[in-house]
């Protein structure tokens, strides 16, 4: 499966340190459907509610510092995934939640201007350039693209994938 | 370069720079009865029976729940030894220790090795000059297929620490200190250098409590450059064909750091985070009900001795349990070969048998709420060890000291 190298998406903002029991709740661990961990995306944040209730498939999540910080739970990046978000833009990853994101299979940019990008704004993200056009804004952002290692991972649909096939 | 771009560079072939991803050959895998059995079970959903990539080069450790405490752990520790031997790999079992000091002192680990298993602390094996990642279950289960996983090369900040260390403020203080400046994301996605007369002068142990809290500041690893005192534990431990590593005269470094320690004084990292410390003469006075001295942080004999300095005639307080425990066999050994059981016993505490121990819940002397505990580990995060209790990090002085006062005290008022 190739991704497609442009995403346009509606952002939902969210702040610095978001960690993983915000993305996840631990409760949660037990549930090992991806259909059903996708319920929970972002539950714990402080706006949980209304982006479950809302986010619809191709949407973006644009965070502040640290994003995925605490646990190394890949459920996480599994239930962002399963949401629909097309990929994530932060202005930096825990290690472990960056590892997860790729090893199955999501997308992710670090962008050091993310702060400037608001809550509803449209933005397009091209895959291969890392280029991040705020269309609301009209401004134009440059994210380090997506290496090709990544990429190889990804299009195989995770690490294990991708192994299996090498 | 510095010391993890000459790792990498190695590992990969290729000339390696901050940022660049690599694929690098794997020297040791390790798993343990915690995240272990997630990933065998990984292991089989997506490689049925292969063998693994080299039976050689993984190792399973047993050091959470040791022996199980109850049912469950103790199924998750039979997976375990009934995948080691159905695929040829060294276990070591509950009568051993806490994982990393395990893999040090069986000579599995050298300087330039990269290594990743199943624990937010592998990185303490920068003490020895090796490259250690804690891991998820889908990277390990990968690896123990190919022996070679994906690395983002990490820019690298040096520390350099300046002065002598004075007891009985020890490593623990320096590296609380350090947090405390650079907050616990303050070496975020970064490797650590530590460098300086301070930390040339520090024994091994001391080396592993300064590398093993680089994961409370969000850091990768955290290196100090192997010199004699490794190489001679090294060679003890029957490594042969030991290669230094060192950084280029020339390396660069992201940002330098000094820190001058000749007038430190002892710290005490406050409930809920790793960085929120201060002098303990700030929280002197404090009722605790419990003292912990252990962990991969400060479970070395250098530690136990520390503290054996310290309650050496003395009673531990009537309104506290010391709960003591050695990192290893071979660290329970020396302690006992050295008298210090003796001491310990005599004082009142309660001497357990070596692993993490309380690190997390789950494990025996979790507090209850509202109780407070002085603790050599790593982590005070909010209801780790307890919903509603209160957990302040400390170096072994400052606990034994604290544990005969029953209240927090400086290590200060015993020393002479």
């Amino acid at each position: 499966m190739e991704f497609e190298n442009i995403k346009r998406g509606r952002v939902w903002r969210f702040g610095d340190d978001i960690d993983t029991d915000q993305i996840y709740p631990g409760k949660y661990l037990p549930l090992t459907d991806k259909t059903e961990m996708a319920k929970h995306a972002m539950e714990g944040t402080d706006r949980g509610e209304e982006f479950l209730k809302n986010v619809k498939t191709g949407d973006i999540i644009v965070a502040g510092k640290n994003f995925g910080c605490g646990s190394s739970r890949e459920h996480a990046a599994i239930a962002i995934k399963g949401a629909g978000v097309s990929l994530v833009i932060a202005e930096s990853f825990a290690r472990i939640f960056h590892r997860n994101c790729v090893n199955t299979a999501l997308l992710t940019f670090e962008l050091k201007e993310a702060k400037e990008i608001n809550d509803g704004d449209i933005i397009e993200v091209n895959i291969d350039t890392g280029e991040v056009k705020n269309l609301t804004q009209n401004k134009v952002y440059k994210a380090e693209p997506v290496s090709e290692l990544e990429k190889k991972i990804i299009n195989a649909g995770g690490l294990l994938n991708y192994l299996k096939s090498t | 370069m510095t010391i993890i771009e000459k790792i990498f560079t190695r590992a990969c072939g290729k000339p390696v720079r901050p940022d660049m991803y690599v694929w690098a050959g794997l020297d040791l895998v390790a798993m343990r009865d915690f995240g272990g059995p997630n990933v065998v079970q990984e292991f089989k959903d997506n490689f049925g029976d292969a063998p693994v990539f080299d039976n050689r080069k993984v190792a399973i450790t047993f050091d959470l729940h040791i022996p199980p405490r109850d049912e469950k752990v103790a199924r998750n520790q039979q997976i375990l030894r009934m995948f080691a031997k159905e695929k040829g790999i060294r276990l070591f079992d509950v009568n051993t220790g806490v994982g990393q000091h395990i893999l040090m002192e069986n000579g599995l680990v050298r300087p330039w090795d990269i290594v990743i298993g199943t624990d937010s602390h592998m990185n303490l094996l920068g003490a020895i000059g090796a490259a250690g990642f804690g891991m998820g279950t889908t990277d390990i289960a990968g690896a123990l297929y190919k022996g070679k996983l994906w690395f983002k090369v990490p820019h690298t900040i040096k520390i350099v620490i300046n002065g002598i260390l004075k007891y009985p403020v020890t490593a623990k203080d320096v590296i609380l200190y350090i947090l405390k400046n650079l907050t616990t994301s303050g070496a975020l996605n970064r490797a650590i250098e530590f460098t300086g007369e301070a930390v040339k002068m520090m024994n091994l142990s001391e080396r592993i409590t300064l590398t093993s809290m680089v994961t409370e500041m969000s850091g990768d690893i955290g290196f100090i450059e192997p010199d004699e005192t490794v190489f001679e534990f090294l060679r003890s431990h029957k490594v042969e064909n030991i290669e230094p590593i060192s950084a280029d005269e020339d390396a660069e470094y992201e940002k330098v750091y000094e820190f001058d320690i000749t007038s430190l004084r002892p710290q005490i990292a406050c409930p809920h985070s790793p960085d929120n410390v201060v002098d303990v003469s700030e929280v002197a006075g404090r009722k605790i009900d419990q003292v912990f001295i252990g962990s991969c942080t400060n479970g070395r004999f250098e530690d136990l001795k520390i503290a054996a300095r310290i309650l050496e005639g003395k009673k531990v307080n009537d309104n506290v349990r010391l709960i003591i425990v050695p990192s290893t066999m071979e660290v329970a050994q020396m302690a006992e070969e050295a008298g210090l059981y003796k001491i310990f016993l005599k004082s009142g505490a309660v001497v357990v048998n070596p692993g993490c121990s309380l690190c997390t819940t789950g494990h025996p002397g979790i507090l209850a709420p509202g109780e407070v505990m002085v603790s050599t580990s790593n982590r005070n995060f909010i209801g780790k060890l307890g919903k509603g209790a209160e957990v302040y990090l400390a170096s072994p002085a400052t606990a034994a000291a604290s544990a005969v006062r029953g209240v927090i005290t400086s290590p200060m008022e015993f020393w002479s």
